[in-house]
Parts: structure tokens; C-alpha cells; sequence
């Protein structure tokens, strides 16, 4: 008994709470807006939207000051070995905590035009963003799937918050029945590797082949065992379904279509995010010995899922749908830049600057769209944007810069993020896969500029008839047109400075 | 008679291909809902069977069952919603037949 407390009190020295605080502190957040939404009387529960955004600012803000003080000088675990503690890794942090509070802006505007309780909403964010946070930390895969199913639970209400629409249940639906039935997938996947890798007659087992280090070094004693093959292709295929690969891919549009605005921006680019750097982790990790059977299966996804992401969103009308089409194609893109990673080690981190440039972009755009009217946003075509350039021009300009670096035009920090994979590809030898990519590139252009015509050249005869929008101001907050303003502002400084000026993020390469 | 791990991996195995079918090719909502439990429950027999069947007396392999703990808190939390949206969705269509939810289309 007593050498069993000694085991246990040895795995505890490793718990360093201190390096999750972030995650900690969002929890505790999103309790207290509960709480203080019970408590206080109604006239002031525009604190509760202050308190929130102020506390999500505090966090990121101390998250950016400590990760670049003391940031990780090596990588290692805690937790025993549930948690790595790397530079990428905090990086992703800091990315997530920038979606979710950008998300909580768009979520408060959204659901205060449309009268949804607005406190629950904050609260789902928040929680779903720590368990993103977790997730890109993960090093064993109880850990991994735990974060993933506190993400995508989350997903399932925020999709369907819209009670009152029936796209937006039956998206919520629709995401939960395909959402459930990948994790199911992931599962049995993860499920095969634990028997394979804990199986003491093949060589390299070990007695917790759940943590990522023990299993990597068990798949490269058995690269050819059957269930270790069958358990990779299946956890590869959970992680497809986030990231939105064919032939998982069909969800996306009309789950994008039907989900409240900010919930679209939030799926679009923290979900795909989460996919992304879980298949980081995976293939740097424990699947890096399996490079042979890799390199040919996630290559052939790459180009299905560009040339299917780009072919779709060309005859497109419906602006949410073609984001999610179009969306599928960067995960093409980025699923290339993972290809080469295998060859150029620093592809990984050009995919993690990709995930920045969309997040500039996407949420840039999904503001502007969300400021585009009371109408049911599930039916918006791009007929809506007619001549939006002359009723608004402040948000023509904000969404003609963010189509313009998702398109991958020259100045814009889009073009970085391209420039940077199409690069590590060319020097892993990938070239019919770039020449796919490029094809895709090009294709794009079209649909994203077609966009850009209906903003600003539309020739109109009608006058416009009435100014944008209705902006009805939260309670107890700053007016809403304005704080918008300096959020689409700042997101676009950002798209044309990190075209630039690359030092920011510089140390990622 | 002892029983090997082969056949609770074959009842795994067959409950787990019951479960995808069961999704794929059943219309009703709530039975979509029965097989994708099915199919979590095909994991959970396969994780503690080979945890039974690998441990060593230097390693128990105690992470496969505490997994199970897991999957059955993620799957109520599952069904908790999502019959939830079920509900929700039955008041506004009177329905639950996948054919019939149809309004998100080009």
C-alpha cells in the first residue's frame, strides 16, 4: 500500500497548475458570469459583457507578456506526461484566446439584435476556448479526446443557439449526428493503437501506450503491424472530420449555413484550428515513423480537399456557404503545408502562420456580415452586398482587404501564409501536389473577386435606399457601431501588417 | 472453457459495424442516436478487454478502463444535447426523420 502512495505522491510533484492558470482562469470566468447573471439585478447586467471581455483582454494580455518573458526554453511534459509544454503550443494558446474574444464581440452584437440570451453564450465560448487551449497542449490521448469532446459539445449548442430558427437546429443537428459519429471513429482508431501498443509479445510495448511519446516509439519498432495501421487511418480520419478533408467534409457547408454568424467564424476558424494542430502533434509525434503510408494517403486528401473546396465555392451565391467552401480549400492548403512537414520541419509552423493570416481575414469578414442586417442570415447571397461600397464604405474596404488576402493577393498577409507552405512544399519535392495547390490558388481568385465586383462596382440605378444597418446599442455598452469599427479595423491593420512585417510571428519559423 | 480476447474483439468489432450501419443507413433520429451509442459501447468493451488481456504484472494497463469512465461521462453529456436539439426541433417541424430535414440546401 504504502509504495503505491509513494508512486502516486511521485506523479503528483509533476502537476504544475501554475502552466494550465490560463485555462483555470477561463474556467472560473465562465462560472462567474453565471453566477453574477443570477445575482445581479437586470439594470446592470452589462457588466457581465464588460466583465467578460475585460477578463478575456487580462488573460491574453498576461498570456502574451509571460509566453514572451519566460516562454518555453525546452519542450517538456507534465502532468505526467498528459501535458507538452512547447512554443507552438503557447502560440496556439494565445491564437485561441484571440477567436474567443473576437468571437464574444460578434456573439454579443449578434444575439442583442436578436434578443438570445447573451450570457450563456459568452459562457459556451469560454469554455470551449480552455478546452482548445488544452488540446493543443495534449500528449496522451485520454486528454486529447477528453478537450476535444468539451470543444465539440460545446459546438453542438452554440450551432443550434439560434432556438427560434430551424436552420439553425437543424444545423445543430445535422453537426451533431456527423460530429458524434467521427468521434466515434477517433475512438475505436485510438482504441486499436492502445491494444496494438500495449501488447507485451511485440517489441517496444509499454504500459501506457495512451502518452504519445511511449506509442511513438512503439509504432517505429512495429511500422508494418496491421493494427497500428488500422488504428492511424481511423484517428486520422476523426481529425479529418474537424479540419473538414474529403471525404469528411460534408457537413461544412450547410452546418455553416444554418449556424449563427459568430458561431460560423468560430467553427471556421478555431474548430478547423484545433483539427490542425492536433494533427500537428500527431504527425510530429507518435505517427512520424509512418511517414511511407502518410505522405502518399494525406497527400491524396490534400488534393481532393482543395480541388472540392475551390470547385464547390465557384458557383456559389450563398456568402456563408461559399465561406465554408472556400474554407475547405485552405484546409487544403494547410493539409499541404502538413505533407511537407514530413521533409521541411519548419512546414508546421507555416501552417500555424496560415491559421493566423485566416484568422485576420475570417473574422474580418464574418464581422462585416454579421453588420449586414437583421435579415436570416442563413439565406444571405451575394446579391445582399450589391453596392455595399457606397452605403458603407468603411466595410466594403474591411472586406474587400479581408477577400483579398484569403484570395492571396500580393501585399496581404494571405500571400505570406501561401508563399510560405507553396515553399516548404516546393523544397519537399511535393510538385504535383503544388501544381494542384496553385491550380486551386487560381481558381479562387475567381469567386473571391466576384465578391469584390458586387461590393464595389455594382452599377446601381436604385439610390440606396437606407443606411446599413440598425444598430441598436447593448445595454450599458460602448455604442456598438463604434467599438465594431475599431475591431474590423484592427483586424485589417493586422491583415496588411503581417503582409509587411512578418517579425511578430517571426520566431515560429 | 476460458474465453480469448479474439472474441470479445469480434463482438466489438460486429456491435462497432452494426453501430456505423446503423447510422448510415437508419432515417429515424432517435435510432441514429441508439447506434452511435452502439458504437461508443463497442469501444468501451474493446478498451477493457485489452486492458484485461495485455496487463503484465509490471504493467495493470489501468488507463483503459479509467478511459471507459470517460467515454461514458462524454457520451451522457452527448445525448443530454442532443435530444435536447432533438426536442427542440420536433416543436418547430413535427418531425424527426432525416429525409424530411431538409431547409439547409443550395
Amino acid at each position: 500500500m504504502n509504495d503505491r502512495l509513494a508512486i502516486y505522491s511521485e506523479m503528483a510533484q509533476e502537476n504544475s497548475w501554475l502552466s494550465i492558470l490560463p485555462e483555470i482562469s477561463l474556467g472560473v470566468l465562465a462560472l462567474l458570469l453565471l453566477v453574477l447573471e443570477m445575482t445581479l439585478p437586470k439594470e446592470r447586467q452589462g457588466l457581465i459583457l464588460r466583465l467578460a471581455l475585460f477578463g478575456q483582454v487580462v488573460i491574453l494580455l498576461a498570456g502574451v507578456v509571460f509566453s514572451s518573458l519566460f516562454g518555453v526554453a525546452t519542450e517538456h511534459t507534465s502532468f505526467n506526461g498528459l501535458l507538452m509544454h512547447s512554443v507552438r503550443g503557447d502560440v496556439m494558446r494565445l491564437f485561441f484566446l484571440l477567436c474567443s474574444l473576437l468571437v464574444c464581440h460578434l456573439g454579443h452584437q449578434y444575439a442583442s439584435r436578436r434578443g438570445l440570451p447573451q450570457v450563456e453564450f459568452i459562457h459556451l465560448v469560454l469554455i470551449v476556448t480552455a478546452g482548445l487551449m488544452l488540446l493543443a497542449q495534449s500528449h496522451n490521448f485520454i486528454l486529447l479526446f477528453v478537450a476535444l469532446e468539451t470543444v465539440t459539445v460545446g459546438f453542438y449548442i452554440l450551432v443550434s443557439y439560434s432556438r427560434g430558427s430551424l436552420y439553425s437546429l437543424e444545423a445543430g443537428l445535422k453537426y451533431l449526428i456527423l460530429g458524434a459519429f467521427s468521434s466515434a471513429i477517433l475512438l475505436f482508431g485510438i482504441v486499436l493503437l492502445y491494444g496494438a501498443g500495449g501488447n507485451p509479445q511485440l517489441p517496444g510495448s509499454s504500459g501506457d501506450p495512451m502518452n504519445f511519446a511511449l506509442l511513438g516509439s512503439f509504432i517505429e519498432a512495429n511500422p508494418d503491424n496491421i493494427l497500428v495501421l488500422a488504428g492511424t487511418v481511423l484517428v486520422l480520419c476523426g481529425v479529418a472530420f474537424k479540419i473538414g478533408a474529403v471525404p469528411f467534409q460534408i457537413w461544412i457547408p450547410d452546418v455553416y449555413q444554418g449556424a449563427p454568424i459568430p458561431v460560423t467564424a468560430f467553427l471556421a476558424v478555431a474548430s478547423k484550428a484545433g483539427g490542425f494542430i492536433v494533427l500537428i502533434i500527431l504527425v510530429q509525434g507518435p505517427f512520424a515513423p509512418l511517414e511511407r503510408v502518410l505522405v502518399p494517403m494525406l497527400g491524396a486528401i490534400a488534393i481532393l480537399t482543395i480541388l472540392f473546396g475551390n470547385l464547390g465555392a465557384l458557383s456559389q451565391k450563398n456568402v456563408k456557404r461559399l465561406m465554408g467552401l472556400s474554407g475547405i480549400a485552405h484546409a487544403g492548403y494547410m493539409l499541404l503545408g502538413i505533407v511537407a512537414s514530413f521533409q521541411v520541419p519548419w512546414a508546421a509552423n507555416a501552417v500555424v502562420f496560415y491559421l493566423f493570416t485566416y484568422l485576420l481575414a475570417s473574422f474580418a469578414i464574418f464581422g462585416v456580415m454579421n453588420n449586414m442586417g437583421p435579415l436570416e442570415d442563413g439565406d444571405m447571397t451575394l446579391d445582399d452586398f450589391k453596392d455595399l461600397a457606397r452605403k458603407n464604405p468603411y466595410n466594403a474596404a474591411v472586406l474587400a482587404i479581408g477577400l483579398g488576402s484569403l484570395a492571396g493577393i500580393p501585399p496581404l498577409a494571405g500571400f505570406i501564409g501561401k508563399l510560405l507552405i507553396f515553399i516548404a512544399a516546393f523544397k519537399a519535392g511535393l510538385y504535383g501536389l503544388l501544381g494542384v495547390a496553385v491550380i486551386g490558388v487560381v481558381l479562387s481568385i475567381y469567386y473571391y473577386f466576384g465578391w469584390i465586383l458586387e461590393v464595389y462596382f455594382w452599377p446601381s440605378l436604385v439610390k440606396a435606399e437606407s443606411e446599413e444597418t440598425i444598430e441598436p446599442s447593448g445595454p450599458g455598452l460602448i455604442p456598438a457601431a463604434n467599438s465594431h469599427r475599431i475591431v474590423l479595423g484592427c483586424l485589417t491593420a493586422g491583415t496588411l501588417i503581417l503582409g509587411f512585417y512578418q517579425g511578430a510571428l517571426s520566431y515560429l519559423l | 472453457m476460458t474465453v480469448g480476447l479474439n472474441a470479445f474483439l469480434t463482438v466489438s468489432g460486429l456491435l462497432f459495424a452494426i453501430g456505423v450501419f446503423g447510422v448510415l443507413l437508419r432515417r429515424n433520429t432517435l435510432v441514429i442516436y441508439m447506434s452511435l451509442e452502439l458504437m461508443l459501447n463497442a469501444v468501451n468493451l474493446a478498451l477493457v478487454s485489452f486492458s484485461r488481456y495485455n496487463a503484465t504484472p509490471d504493467h495493470s494497463m489501468m488507463d483503459g478502463p479509467v478511459f471507459v469512465f470517460f467515454i461514458i461521462t462524454v457520451a451522457a453529456a452527448e445525448v443530454a444535447v442532443g435530444l435536447a436539439i432533438i426536442v427542440a426541433l420536433y416543436r418547430k417541424r413535427q418531425t424527426i426523420f432525416v429525409s424530411e430535414l431538409n431547409a439547409l440546401k443550395n
